[in-house]
């Protein structure tokens, strides 16, 4: 390596339509005096599938949970489908309402059954009748293919079908974004691919995503861009192409040696 | 099993080590039960004996002295036990409340278990209809009970009362269960009311029994203009919604404001039916308080944080004791001096209100912090507001995982109105007082009897809850919901 070659970890190259759904400029987060997030400047085009790949602690998670209001961040601004994020709830609740969520532990409601779980959002947020949120939610347990549980309560379910419930039910307000924060890291082996078969179902229809996760086999096969994050900050970002064969920060190769 | 060695392994490891698949028999002859467990050791022999022996005693001296001891104080104050000085041409007042009162609770707890059980059906889990045999064994207690304290009546008029009493939850359950879908939805509402209207015929019509039935009118109204879907939603609707339940909540109170104020009040009331009546009530006003003030305590606005703890903090830091003495003695000091005195029993369900609020507020924040963050979060990243968060997500889950400390908490209050002596209240226990300075009582040591009957009294309805408590625990425990 005579030459310094410049790395790209210019995030704000949009894909997708090319129309701006997510816009992040010069964020800062900190937890007390520990800087989570240092300077982040990204953009997510429309119908555009991000993933976010780094070590844990890298603040991949504190990233998307402040594009919905999960974590406030400190500086800088985000601005979701041209509405900023401020202190203002309305906004913040406008914001949310366009952005579904998937977890790492599910957060299905325990007490609710899957039926209710899945409208009570709409119901209550979007004020759509009762039985119109209902076919809705049939309609989109069809297409996580577990319309047979509609009627069961989530701790008689296995994992991946949680999960599949909770893709549903960020589904079912209609989002323009999904985030999906480590969806399948809590999972038996064996059914994590369900839960990313429906991801990928999901990024074909057109979806605007951005997905932290550790599974690579995704990232390559459904990743439009792919962002390597590492101590809060944007390392590097390029196509899963150039990532899975010739990644040129120091730290990138480290991770992708360690985790492939 | 040879040996002392195979003991050690277990049944569950023996029976993994054997090679036959089908699960051993558990099934112990009682020879072989009883060596198992009352005799496996030198100590285990040692204690069985010593308290089977204690035991023995007991019952022996127990006997004795339940053969030899005169019931007679009981057989005179029966009435006084269970109602207090409540005059005797006005009996039908208790009577008719009571019945009212068993069909509201047979209706609702009918169609209760129904939607339950249709609730189940719905998502394939195995159901059934209760049978009678499983409700008596939930219920011997109280049941007993009843059947021992008529059993003290001088006239057939109470024997009938309470054959016809047993009669009526039968039947009442039955039709309850039988009830259509679209009614046993209300089933609640019409609970409260018959409640309600059961309090009105035992203290007559009043002002406040209006301000009650009112109220229940609004909420039942609220609850059914809820469900249609024609008229507008958000901040407008809900104006309109509370606008015209109120106007019905209105008009129920000034109907009932209109029937002749034959009002009876409740100075009169004691006894048993006192206790039982102030626990209800206190847990049950006790309980919005509570939750109210458990919000308040979590909130970020200072004034009502500040204010809920400093309550909270002063209830629990004092003995109820004090604050019924202060209510009766203190506060009317402090009233206007043309504000008509309220009675005794008023000023005493404010303060039991107020403390069993302050007790339940504690309780439901101890659930509050049990509900997993992750569940706020993601009622949030769908939009919900942060109070319909707190309603459909974090409360029901908070008050369901806090049912046993719940039961606790009305169990230990239901105890505690035995301090409404203290206040010139007669109720079940001051009776006991009461009765032995009657002339033809005083003097004859007859305490220990009347003690004896108030104890069992409060034992089986402290039991009989105690058990609801853990059967809904593990109702509410099985897997789902």
């Amino acid at each position: 390596m005579s030459e310094t070659k410049a790395i790209n970890s210019d995030a704000t190259q949009v894909g997708g339509t090319g129309r701006v759904m997510i816009d992040v400029v010069n964020m800062d987060k900190f937890f007390g005096d520990f800087q989570a997030l240092k300077n982040i400047n990204m953009k997510v085009g429309e119908q555009e599938v991000v993933v976010v790949i780094g070590p844990s602690g890298s603040g991949k998670s504190t990233l998307i949970r402040c594009i919905n209001r999960l974590e406030r961040h400190d500086r800088g601004s985000i601005v979701v489908d041209g509405v900023e994020l401020s202190d203002d709830i309305k906004a913040i609740q406008n914001i949310r309402r366009e952005t579904g969520m998937v977890f790492q532990s599910f957060n299905l409601f325990p007490h609710l059954s899957v039926l209710d779980n899945i409208t009570l959002a709409p119901r209550n947020v979007r004020n759509i009748p009762k039985a119109e949120a209902e076919a809705t939610a049939m309609e989109l347990l069809e297409r996580v293919k577990i319309p047979d549980q509609a009627r069961k309560f989530p701790g008689q379910m296995s994992g991946g079908q949680q999960q599949r419930v909770a893709i549903a039910r960020s589904l079912a307000m209609k989002p323009k974004v999904i985030l999906f924060d480590e969806p399948t890291s809590a999972l038996d082996p064996e059914m994590i691919k369900e839960v990313l078969d429906t991801m990928k179902d999901l990024a074909t229809e057109g979806m605007t995503m951005i997905c932290v996760t550790h599974e690579m086999g995704f990232a390559r096969e459904v990743a439009d861009r792919v962002v390597f994050m590492a101590d809060g900050e944007i390392v590097e970002v390029g196509t899963p192409e150039h990532f899975f064969t010739n990644p040129e920060e120091e730290r990138t190769q480290l991770f992708l040696s360690q985790i492939l | 099993m040879a040996g002392k060695d195979a003991m050690y392994l277990g049944d569950d490891i023996t029976a993994a080590l054997a090679t036959d698949s089908s699960p051993p028999s558990t099934k112990l002859s009682p020879a072989d039960w009883a060596k198992k467990n009352l005799f496996s050791s030198g100590v285990n022999s040692l204690l069985t004996i010593v308290v089977g022996l204690a035991a023995l005693a007991l019952l022996w001296f127990g006997l004795n002295w339940v053969i030899s001891a005169d019931f007679e104080i009981i057989r005179a104050n029966l009435r006084i036990f269970m109602i207090g000085q409540f005059p005797k041409e006005e009996l039908w007042r208790p009577w008719t409340s009571a019945y009212v009162l068993i069909l509201g609770a047979g209706l609702t707890t009918g169609a209760l278990a129904r939607n339950s059980h249709e609730l189940d059906l719905s998502q394939e889990i195995e159901s059934h209809k209760e049978g009678w045999g499983s409700m008596l064994r939930r219920f011997w207690p109280v049941l007993l009970v009843s059947i021992f304290f008529v059993s003290f009546a001088r006239t057939l008029l109470p024997f009938i009362g309470l054959a016809g009493a047993f009669a009526l939850i039968v039947v009442a359950r039955e039709i309850g269960w039988r009830m259509p879908a679209a009614i046993r939805e209300r089933a609640i509402f019409i609970g409260v009311a018959l409640f309600i209207v059961s309090m009105l015929v035992i203290a007559g019509t009043s002002r406040l029994g209006g301000y009650a039935l009112g109220l229940v009118a609004f909420l039942w109204m609220m609850s059914e203009l809820s469900r249609v879907d024609s008229l507008p939603k958000g901040f407008a609707g809900t104006l309109i919604r509370s606008g015209i339940a109120l106007v019905v909540a209105a008009m129920v109170a000034i109907i009932q404001n209109l029937i002749p104020h034959d009002g009876f009040g409740w100075e009169n009331w004691g006894g048993l039916h006192i206790s039982l009546f102030t626990a209800v009530v206190g847990i049950s006003l006790g309980m919005p308080f509570g939750i109210l003030l458990a919000l308040g305590r979590k909130s970020d606005l200072p004034v009502l944080k500040t204010a809920s703890v400093i309550f909270i903090e002063f209830v629990r830091g004092v003995p109820l004791i004090s604050l019924l003495l202060f209510s009766n003695l203190m506060l009317p000091l402090f009233l206007p001096i043309d504000f008509e005195r309220p009675a005794d029993l008023t000023l005493a369900i404010i303060v039991i209100t107020g403390f069993s609020a302050a007790y339940i507020a504690e309780i439901v924040r101890g659930g509050l912090q049990a509900v997993p963050k992750g569940q706020t979060e993601a009622a949030q990243a769908s939009g919900m507001s942060a109070a319909s968060v707190q309603r459909l997500i974090v409360l029901p889950q908070a008050l369901r995982a806090v049912i046993p400390a719940m039961v606790g908490q009305f169990i230990a209050l239901f105890k505690d109105t035995s301090l409404l002596s203290i206040i010139g209240i007669l109720e079940f226990l001051r009776v006991s007082d009461t009765s032995n300075s009657q002339q033809a009582f005083v003097g004859k040591g007859l305490a220990s009897v009347t003690y004896l009957f108030v104890a069992i009294g409060y034992w089986a309805f402290a039991y009989t809850m105690s058990k609801e408590s853990r059967r809904l625990e593990a109702k509410l425990g099985v897997g789902h919901r």
